[in-house]
């Protein structure tokens, strides 16, 4: 039904995908998996039209798609459910299942037909609502059926469910398998992108594995185990670029005491000065949001911090700065940067007070300054005065860090550092990570990037579903044992 | 169907936009405490003055439930007061002088939609800087003058602003309600019904609520967000239409400050500034709200500039209310979404 011949997409500095071959056949639900940026979603807005390929073909149907939009490949039968959903809060379940593809009687709405076709769609997918319930008064999960229920309407002969579990509970998750099930049975052909791998062989036949934009290889799910899988997920070596000293570690520097707040539980953890602590697990873990409330940008219900062994009583990020608290966000272009500001003044904003004499800033002292870190982190650029919407990621990510270098800090909190930063950039930010610990500093960093984590952490946290699941040292951790618990696949935790 | 209808008087009180309690307790207050309040000369003069801003104050709310806002209506009320009596005063036929005055505000809301859509202008930039056109033209084309309506040869003005008591009562009847109060609901009845019962309003409700999704379903977001601009500039005129049959003359500068109000209104009936959520209905009580504040603060002795000031703060206060019907009462809660 869907078939991608030797599909090749690059960003700039990244090959997103490089000569893909999959195809999908009618009724088949194909699982693809991989880690973060291994390309899944790449390829998938490859199919849906909002990314055209650099290279190769795309076949619906057995014909070649010469020009594709979301409008096109909507129209040839390919339905979208993506993680984010896509309904208009404001309107009931049946206009937004007919939204831009409304029936008229002359002028006027035929809400009749409509609302009986609706309720049709609802039934067959043992939804007893009211086709006129607004849409934001539905749970999510109900959401998620409401846009399968719109893929349905439109006749869509493929579908592309983008971690649709990702937000559901349980007896929702069995209810949406359920109707996989059923559409399976009418011939619909879908992909189906999950990190969840238990409940892959509940509902595919087949597997793509993809890893770095390339394909490791297409399996039989009946063939396949889990540690097999797993394996091949991660499945590279790490070369040296990790350029890690490890040190003997000195005090404690952050400690965090049966923390809970919105998005994880009862995390408690240690990051000691000369230390780099790895978090790591899944997207959606609880991870970022961890890092948030450390960092006093979020609220937390329970448990304490301590920087220094002294307990941090507000929760603000004012606080936690004083306390020498860094954070360098996940999404450095919109709470790193200000991209139309140039580096000196993203960098001095954290120093701004004291370099200047009574408010009143102090240009010379400013340019100096950051021409010193310029040159000590060798920042690629022709001036300090160059907006930062003009840098490459990893120059970003070097000034954000410089930014707070200059703010004298004791822990530095690393969300996702080298995301979207091609290996040039990335060893040269790992280089910096290894000289702030090795002056003493403590660094806790989130990252997806397996190979990452283990070359870079002395410690490892593992976080699953909002739950601490486990804490390696750097020399029993393997790419292997870091999964498992990300996973959550040992047995305390089911 | 039986199950809805026990439901639906409970959902109708909990969908009843704020600014019909607003409204309710504004008006018992100002009937109890302040006199001549609640005569009915009163009431039906301020129904009177109120039918412009309510056509305004929907027109503003179909622009901002888009996610947009149209600052050029007061300059359009102004503009098209002044397009219309020109023409009736170089003694072209009354109704074809409302047709074309009309037809002149469509166009202006076609320019601001497509400075909008097309030019990717910010809808608060651009229709500020038509509203500066609007009201430049009105004052050239009036020579800064007041343009009285001539007493004859112009027969459907006149009939239009017939008190339709009068005629149903002739003798000597205090009250009025105009034709134009008639033309006023007409004209909301219209709009009402236009975005219930067809693609309109639920596109509108895509515009502003998911432009992503919209689009990604079809629809022609950039055509229907230019209509918008239309739609409103058309209803616009209609105002300056009862304005040039309320006070018999155009005035270049009649329109001057009702987009405030009209802004003030639709924030009171629950329009979100950021699009996607408000109602037509909700609009129109608001600027019930608006005149009753302003008629009852203005019986009470209250200069015209203090009621600036009160009306100010009721729009902010209306923001607030919004926000907290949106997001509930949360001080410093900086969530990513």
């Amino acid at each position: 039904m869907v078939e991608f011949r030797h599909i090749t997409k690059r960003f700039p500095g990244v090959l997103a995908l490089d000569d893909i071959n999959i195809e999908l056949k009618p009724g088949e639900v194909h699982v693809l998996i991989g880690e973060n940026g291994a390309g899944k979603s790449t390829l998938m807005k490859v199919l849906s039209g909002a990314y055209k390929q650099d290279e190769g073909e795309l076949l619906i149907d057995g014909k070649v798609v010469e020009k594709n939009s979301p409008i096109i490949s909507s129209s040839l039968g390919i339905g979208m459910i993506y993680q984010e959903l896509n309904l208009i809060p404001e309107l009931s379940i049946m206009k937004n299942i007919f939204l831009g593809n409304e029936k008229k009687k002359g002028i006027f709405d035929d809400k009749k037909y409509m609302y009986q076709k609706s309720k049709e769609y609802l039934s067959m997918l043992h939804l007893d609502i009211d086709p006129n319930t607004l849409v934001k008064n539905l749970g999510v999960g109900t959401q998620q059926m409401v846009e399968i229920a719109k893929a349905i309407s439109k006749n869509s002969k493929v579908l592309v469910l983008d971690e649709p579990t990702s937000s559901l509970t349980d007896s929702e998750i069995k209810e949406l398998f359920s109707i996989i099930r059923m559409l399976k049975e009418k011939g619909v052909g879908m992909f189906y992108i999950s990190h969840r791998l238990e409940e892959l062989y509940e509902v595919g036949d087949r597997v793509t594995i993809m890893r770095d934009g390339t394909k490791v290889g297409t399996y039989d799910l009946n063939e396949i185990k889990m540690d097999e899988m797993i394996e091949k997920i991660a499945g590279r070596k790490i070369e040296n670029l990790y350029p890690r000293n490890r040190i003997k570690h000195g005090d404690c520097v952050l400690e965090v005491k049966n923390l809970t707040g919105k998005g994880f539980e009862n995390i408690s953890l240690k990051v000691y000065s000369g230390e780099i602590a790895g978090l790591s697990g899944l997207v959606g873990a609880g991870r970022t949001e961890l890092a948030r409330a450390i960092f006093g940008i979020d609220n937390y219900t329970s448990g304490e911090i301590f920087v220094n062994g002294v307990k941090i009583n507000k929760n603000s990020t004012g606080e936690a700065v004083k306390a020498g608290i860094g954070l360098l966000p996940e999404d450095r272009k919109i709470q790193g940067l200000a991209l139309k500001k140039n580096i000196r003044e993203n960098m001095v904003i954290t120093v701004l007070s004291s370099l200047g004499k009574k408010g009143v800033a102090n240009l010379k002292k400013e340019k100096e300054v950051c021409q010193k870190y310029v040159d000590e982190l060798e920042i690629a650029t022709p001036t300090i005065e160059k907006l930062a919407g003009f840098l490459s990621g990893g120059t970003q990510q070097k000034v954000v860090i410089a930014k707070w270098l200059m703010a004298n800090l004791k822990l530095f909190i690393f969300d996702e550092p080298t995301r979207g930063i091609d290996v040039g950039a990335k060893s040269e930010i790992y280089r910096l990570m290894d000289e702030l610990v090795a002056k003493g500093a403590a660094v806790l960093m989130i990252s997806s990037d397996l190979p990452e984590v283990l070359g870079m952490s002395d410690r490892i946290y593992i976080m699953s579903q909002g739950k601490m699941t486990g804490c390696l040292n750097h020399d029993e951790a393997d790419q292997n044992l870091v999964l498992t618990y990300a996973y959550n696949q040992t047995e305390e935790a089911v | 169907m039986k199950k809805d209808s026990k439901r639906s008087l409970r959902e109708l009180i909990r969908l009843l936009p704020n600014s019909t309690y607003i409204f309710v307790v504004l008006f018992i207050a100002f009937v109890a405490f302040i006199p001549n309040f609640g005569s009915a000369t009163n009431i039906s003069s301020l129904i009177g003055q109120a039918a412009i801003l309510m056509i305004l104050s929907s027109a503003m709310s179909v622009a901002i439930i888009t996610g947009g806002i149209d600052l050029s209506v007061g300059g359009i009320v102004s503009l098209v007061g002044v397009v219309m009596a020109q023409l009736v005063g170089h003694g072209m036929n009354d109704v074809m002088s409302i047709l074309l005055g009309l037809a002149f505000g469509c166009l202006f809301g076609l320019v601001n939609g497509i400075v909008v859509v097309k030019l990717k202008v910010a809808p608060f930039i651009a229709t500020f800087g038509m509203q500066g056109v609007a009201y430049g033209l009105a004052n050239t084309l009036s020579d800064s003058r007041a343009l009285y309506m001539p007493d004859e040869g112009v027969p459907v003005i006149k009939a239009l602003q017939t008190n339709l008591l009068e005629w149903m009562f002739p003798s000597g009847n205090i009250l009025t309600i105009s034709v134009q109060v008639l033309i006023t609901i007409v004209t909301l009845m219209l709009l009402i019904l236009f975005f219930k019962k067809t693609v309109f309003g639920t596109y509108i409700y895509a515009l502003g609520g998911n432009r992503e999704a919209a689009k990604l379903s079809n629809i022609r977001t950039d055509k229907w967000n230019i209509m918008v601009y239309v739609i409103t500039g058309l209803l616009a005129s209609v105002a300056a239409l009862l304005m040039l049959l309320r006070i018999n003359s155009a005035q270049p500068t009649s329109g001057d400050g009702l987009e405030f109000q009209a802004v003030v209104a639709a924030v009171l009936g629950g329009n979100y500034l950021a699009g996607g959520r408000g109602s037509i209905p909700g609009a129109i009580l608001g600027a019930l709200v608006v005149y009753t504040v302003r008629n009852g603060l203005s019986l009470a002795g209250v200069n015209a500039n203090m009621i600036m000031v009160v009306l100010g703060i009721v729009l902010v206060l209306g923001m607030v209310m919004n926000e907290v019907a949106v997001r509930g009462l949360s001080f410093g809660d900086r969530r990513k979404k």
